[in-house]
């Protein structure tokens, strides 16, 4: 059910755009911009608690920008999928700003600093809430954008190494995603995703071929796999997370992943799988069926395959706090994804794999974002992030060490923290696909993910404290506490979630519903 | 024939500009991104479809898409006095001035790695050790 008028869908995008240009024309005083930005980050949270509200009560919203009716115009659909994405979203941001405060020296800060930022989050917000293929390029490259400043934010030797490698692969993975949109525009005679839904289910009434859907959308899976930071399209990965400051990092990769990873649940899942066509790789047994879906299932499983061993084996190896968090944000990142492979080879698991994907998206969001800040504390308290320069930092640094351990739990699958049921519902869509290959290296990425945890607690935690200044700032620990708290809550009060999951993957997988939602009644 | 000959051209476009990304000196490296995103940019305006008159409006009251009348199954579209697609070209329109952009960015970040590093040449940024 659509409601006309729906005004509260575009308020999550506005606040951060007008939060973004009230700090550029206050830029004259640091401590304004801090307000503002502050100020514009709590009103984010608040028009997205609103808008989760507004949906949960009352059913898909969408607004038809400037009121050109769709499929002419561009589609802003708020359905349970969107908000989920966007609690998330404000959740990790209202946090890294706030750390952003504290950890960015305010020279810095003043440059564009907290503009960058909100900027960053409008491009989130838009690709989380567009209904139109090239509207989503659009707000893909205004996040990008935003990123390629904040990555090379520090602008030393290292960081402008991270930032050309990152700018070079996504620049051209832009090209690409422009490849693919002009092709499925061509092939289906429209951008808005409602009605290329509406068009591949049936194509004879609309005079459209949609055999080459196939082959566009797997150029188009490519360009979101570089988003989301899966083998192989993970080289950017490290150096980036290194390079960008400590806030950046935690949002890259808290929120800025989980939008490749949204893309492919809302293109794939929602749009692209109506189609009805032969699909059949020669030579290769396992792709043969008649959604585009039996392609991405095999496809999707070595990916995500791929990243958790490489991604855990990597990260294992890492002298470094950042670079660990890094590679471990490749392994679980295969995680994530690796349900949504079980999920479009078998068809009568795949809400149950979207809604595990779901959960631990919201898992790795906050606990990656939690060890990327407390990553940001130590070097701020100790001055490396060196595991060779750390140790002892429990008993020197108490507060801050249990903020670590509770995002490094949260990883590995601890009850009663949220990254338990991450795991539970990734293993249990395994099991109800009857996936073993999926189930070994799920275990196998588990093993890994406890064996690099524990290393980088024993280096730097535990063991002989070294010699040094540890001088940690209350205010930077206040915020990770609350984190951590989060993290607990979310653990311990999982009913909430779940079944703010369970109604996201619904309308993920509900196409009619999203299609009448815009098409049939959806007015201005 | 303007069908083979634009493919032909994309394909050009796209082959130098990937044996540029792929060169040593990061201006060349640029160069190589803007010809790519510049060639998406023709694949898009050729999506749009190679018939029909420039989509201005005025110039007929009455002017339709060439889709639309390829639909509705008129022959000789062409001289029907159809208009090509005008979507597509205001989407090169948007994806140009997005290009301007992350352009201008990538060649100040060029700078930057220079003033850095003391050379363009990628073999010579080498590890940073922290």
């Amino acid at each position: 059910m659509a409601v006309a008028g729906s005004q509260v869908a575009v308020a999550p995008l506005l606040v951060p755009l007008a939060t973004a240009v009230a700090v550029l024309v206050v830029g004259f005083s640091w401590r304004l911009q801090v307000g503002v930005s502050v100020a514009g980050v709590r009103g984010y949270a608040l028009a997205v608690a609103v808008l989760f509200d507004r949906v949960a009560g009352g059913g898909t919203l969408v607004y038809q920008v400037s009121g050109w009716p769709a499929p002419f115009g561009i589609t802003l659909v708020a359905d349970a999928l969107s908000t989920f994405m966007l609690g998330l979203a404000a959740t990790v941001a209202v946090a890294a700003v706030l750390f952003s405060v504290r950890a960015v020296d305010p020279f810095g800060q003043g440059l564009s600093y907290h503009a960058l930022l909100h900027f960053m989050l409008v491009g989130v917000t838009g690709s989380f809430l567009t209904g139109d293929l090239f509207n989503l390029f659009v707000w893909f490259e205004v996040m990008l954008m935003a990123s390629y400043v904040l990555v090379v934010f520090y602008s030393g030797p290292e960081q402008t190494r991270a930032a050309l490698q990152y700018v070079v692969l996504n620049l051209i993975g832009s090209a690409v995603m422009l490849l693919a949109i002009g092709g499925l525009y061509a092939v289906t005679g429209t951008l808005n995703m409602a009605d290329v839904a509406r068009r591949l289910a049936d194509p004879g009434a609309f005079g459209i071929d949609p055999a080459p859907v196939l082959g566009l959308s797997a150029l188009l899976f490519a360009v979101f796999a570089l988003k989301a930071g899966l083998v192989p399209f993970h080289f950017w990965v490290p150096p980036a997370y290194r390079a960008a400051p400590p806030p950046v990092a935690a949002v890259l990769a808290g929120v800025v992943k989980k939008v490749g990873v949204y893309a492919i649940v809302r293109l794939y899942f929602t749009v692209f799988a109506a189609a009805t066509l032969p699909v059949d790789l020669p030579g290769v047994s396992a792709v043969a069926g008649d959604s585009v879906l039996a392609f991405y299932g095999p496809v999707v499983f070595v990916l995500a395959a791929a990243s958790i061993l490489l991604g855990g084996v990597a990260a294992v190896a890492q002298d470094d706090v950042e670079g660990l968090l890094a590679y471990s944000s490749i392994g679980q990142v295969g995680f994530i994804v690796l349900p949504l492979a079980i999920g479009a080879a078998v068809p009568a698991v795949r809400q149950v794999a979207v809604l595990a994907t779901l959960v631990y998206t919201v898992n790795h969001g906050v606990a990656k974002a939690l060890l990327f800040l407390t990553s940001g504390a130590i070097f701020d308290a100790v001055g490396s992030v060196r595991f060779s320069d750390l140790g002892g930092l429990a008993e020197r640094a108490p507060v801050l060490s249990v903020c670590f351990l509770v995002g490094g739990l949260s990883l590995v699958g601890v009850p009663p923290l949220v990254g338990f049921l991450g795991k539970l519902y990734v293993f249990d869509a395994l099991a109800r696909g009857r996936a073993t290959l999926a189930l070994a290296v799920a275990l196998i990425g588990a093993v890994l993910t406890i064996a690099y945890v524990t290393r980088a607690w024993n280096r730097g935690f535990w063991g002989p404290p070294l010699a040094g200044e540890v001088d940690v700032s209350r205010e930077e620990v206040a915020i990770l506490v609350a984190l951590a708290v989060v993290v607990v809550v979310l653990g311990v009060g999982a009913e909430p979630l779940v079944r703010a999951a369970d109604a996201a993957s619904a309308a993920a997988l509900d196409r009619g519903a999203y299609v009448s939602a815009v098409l049939g009644g959806g007015g201005t | 024939m303007t069908q083979v000959v634009l493919a032909l051209v994309l394909g050009a476009l796209f082959a130098i500009g990937t044996y540029l990304v792929l060169r040593r000196d990061v201006v060349r490296v640029v160069w190589g991104v803007a010809i790519m995103s510049q060639a998406a940019n023709v694949y898009l305006v050729t999506m749009g479809g190679l018939v029909g008159r420039a989509p201005v409006l005025g110039h007929d009251a009455e002017a339709t898409t060439c889709a639309a009348a390829g639909a509705a199954g008129e022959a000789g579209s062409a001289a029907a006095g159809c208009v090509t697609d005008p979507l597509v070209q205001a989407l090169v329109l948007t994806a140009i001035v997005i290009g301007f952009g992350t352009t201008a960015f990538a060649l100040v970040l060029t700078y930057r790695v220079y003033e850095e590093h003391g050379t363009i040449d990628l073999d010579g940024l080498g590890e940073v050790v922290r």
